[in-house]
């Protein structure tokens, strides 16, 4: 039986954590699908909603959402078509590959190795155009973020924490240990359909010859 | 009906109502970072509070005029020279084709608003036409505004109408800001925050967001969690010790403590935050604050009916 946590993000968003994260998507897009919200954002544990305070009371959204809840049924949740996507690890492209291969007690080739052998999937869209939360990496692969973020980390890189891979829309400041970028554009406004990526969907990397 | 943009300013941009419906795709609202001075601007040409204006940090903005048309400015203080004399702000001007006009420097207060009647004409994406700098869309290409530039306006009869914001609805400008806030989802990280409040803006400040150092609590742990929806407003603190306020044109998720959420009522003073201001936190309830923004809005009303702060 699914359980919802509600808590407040201020005064005009609320945050609805499930007790399975799985949840979350067919939750977002139930709630976008509803028309009743002004954004419906997931993260990595939550799914907000932001609506006008003048329209709505914080208490008459957070009841508002309850009372939607009580009568949510999550359908099966279609996961995206999958994508090839190539990666780039030449140094210029990989500055932090090295020094992860060595805290793991691994060579960057059997590092990467890991990293195109998990059986990937985009999470998540947010932080900025583009950039997609990858799950499903080798959980033996370990790295945290940098102490200090970069200033500017090239559109397309990739990052690893543990647990995931981020991939970059933009070229911007970025604070994930870098392995490399890929050849493909993540976001293009100019594009028909600028975003590449979609939450759900199922990334097979392959590494490109240098 | 243009404008030829001969001094550019400090990533001057073109701003109109924010997106919304975006932000699961990473893509932020952007608008103004002061909504409130930039309807006062749009008021005096008989524009929508939210059509579009171009934004100026800091002024420093030189415009040539290519047709007869109304404009106005509104937001931090500054000296306007319209074709070699002084003008005032916060009242209808109106400039002839070839004539030029100037914005000075400002001491006081971040941010500039200059409305034309019939609006400027911009780039759409995604729904608006505001200017979205770290994804480059919207507005003037998706970039700040530089020396040659030519901005379009919408085609709107001047009304004519010599227009002056009332008195009461100008607002002060301070190097001191009290902000209303009230608890964001990791508050119990800084218990006891409102004591002793002693917090100023760094020198690190743009539309993403703003650097506040000061008296806050030090993280006990790496100060990192799952990311999770952020919004302008959101007041994260980093392990530098300092935090950090969004503002519209900021990430959509981060994984840093969420400590704080300076409520929607003001938000607009956000934007007229400079390097060295002092800022000081009132706690409030989000019913409490609700009510803040109903007042607010109530109080502006009679002059600008439809603003959305």
């Amino acid at each position: 039986m699914p359980a919802f946590h509600l808590f407040f993000l201020g005064d005009d968003a609320v945050a609805v954590q499930p007790n399975d994260r799985a949840l979350r998507h067919p939750l977002a897009k139930a709630l976008r699908d509803s028309g009743e919200w002004i954004d419906t954002v997931p993260g990595k544990e939550v799914v907000a909603v932001h609506f006008d305070p003048l329209a709505l009371r914080p208490t008459e959204a957070m009841g508002k959402l309850e009372d939607w809840l009580s009568s949510f049924r999550a359908g099966a949740f279609e996961p995206g078509r999958p994508i090839d996507l190539h990666l780039d690890c030449s140094a210029d492209h990989a500055p932090d590959l090295q020094t992860l291969a060595d805290q793991n007690g691994l060579t960057p080739h059997t590092l990467l190795e890991r990293v195109t052998g998990s059986e990937l999937v985009v999470d998540m869209l947010g932080f900025t155009p583009g950039f997609a939360y990858v799950e499903g990496l080798d959980p033996t692969l370990k790295a945290e973020r940098l102490a200090v973020p970069r200033q500017k980390v090239m559109a397309g890189a990739v990052g690893l924490v543990s647990g995931q891979l981020g991939f970059y829309g933009l070229t911007g400041p970025g604070g994930w240990p870098i392995i490399g970028r890929l050849t493909e554009t993540l976001f293009d406004p100019e594009r028909a359909a600028p975003f590449l990526l979609e939450e759900g969907q199922v990334v097979r990397l392959h590494l490109v010859d240098v | 009906m243009s404008f030829k943009v001969l001094k550019p300013g400090v990533q001057a941009t073109l701003q109109a109502a924010p997106r919304s419906g975006t932000r699961h795709l990473g893509v932020p609202a952007s608008g103004p970072a002061d909504g409130l001075s930039m309807a006062l601007a749009n008021r005096l040409v008989g524009n929508p509070s939210d059509a579009c204006a171009i934004e100026m940090p800091f002024g420093l903005v030189s415009l040539e005029a290519s047709t007869d048309c109304a404009i106005a400015f509104a937001g931090a203080p500054a000296v306007i020279e319209l074709a070699g004399n002084n003008a005032p702000m916060h009242r209808t001007l109106y400039i002839r084709a070839g004539e030029t006009v100037s914005v000075g420097a400002a001491e006081i207060g971040a941010r500039f608003y200059m409305a034309v009647s019939g609006g400027f004409l911009a780039d759409d994406f995604l729904g608006s036409a505001s200017t979205c700098l770290p994804a480059m869309v919207g507005g003037l290409r998706g970039r700040a505004l530089q020396a040659g530039d030519c901005l379009g306006t919408g085609e709107q009869e001047p009304s004519f109408d010599e227009l002056e914001t009332p008195e009461n609805m100008l607002q002060a400008f301070t190097h001191a800001f009290a902000l209303r806030c009230v608890d964001g989802p990791d508050a119990e990280l800084i218990p006891g925050w409102e004591s002793g409040q002693d917090y100023e803006a760094t020198r690190r400040a743009d539309r993403t967001g703003i650097e506040i150092s000061g008296s806050w609590p030090p993280l006990t742990d790496a100060g990192l969690k799952p990311s999770a929806p952020v919004f302008p407003g959101t007041v994260q603190l980093t392990p530098s010790g300092n935090a950090f306020v969004l503002l519209p044109d900021s990430q959509t998720t981060g994984g840093y403590p969420h400590v704080l959420q300076v409520i929607r009522a003001d938000r607009h003073l956000l934007g007229q935050i400079r390097p060295g201001d002092r800022i000081h936190f009132l706690k409030r309830t989000p019913d409490e604050a609700a009510t803040d923004l109903r007042r607010k809005t109530a109080y502006f009303r009679d002059w600008l009916p439809d603003l959305s702060l």
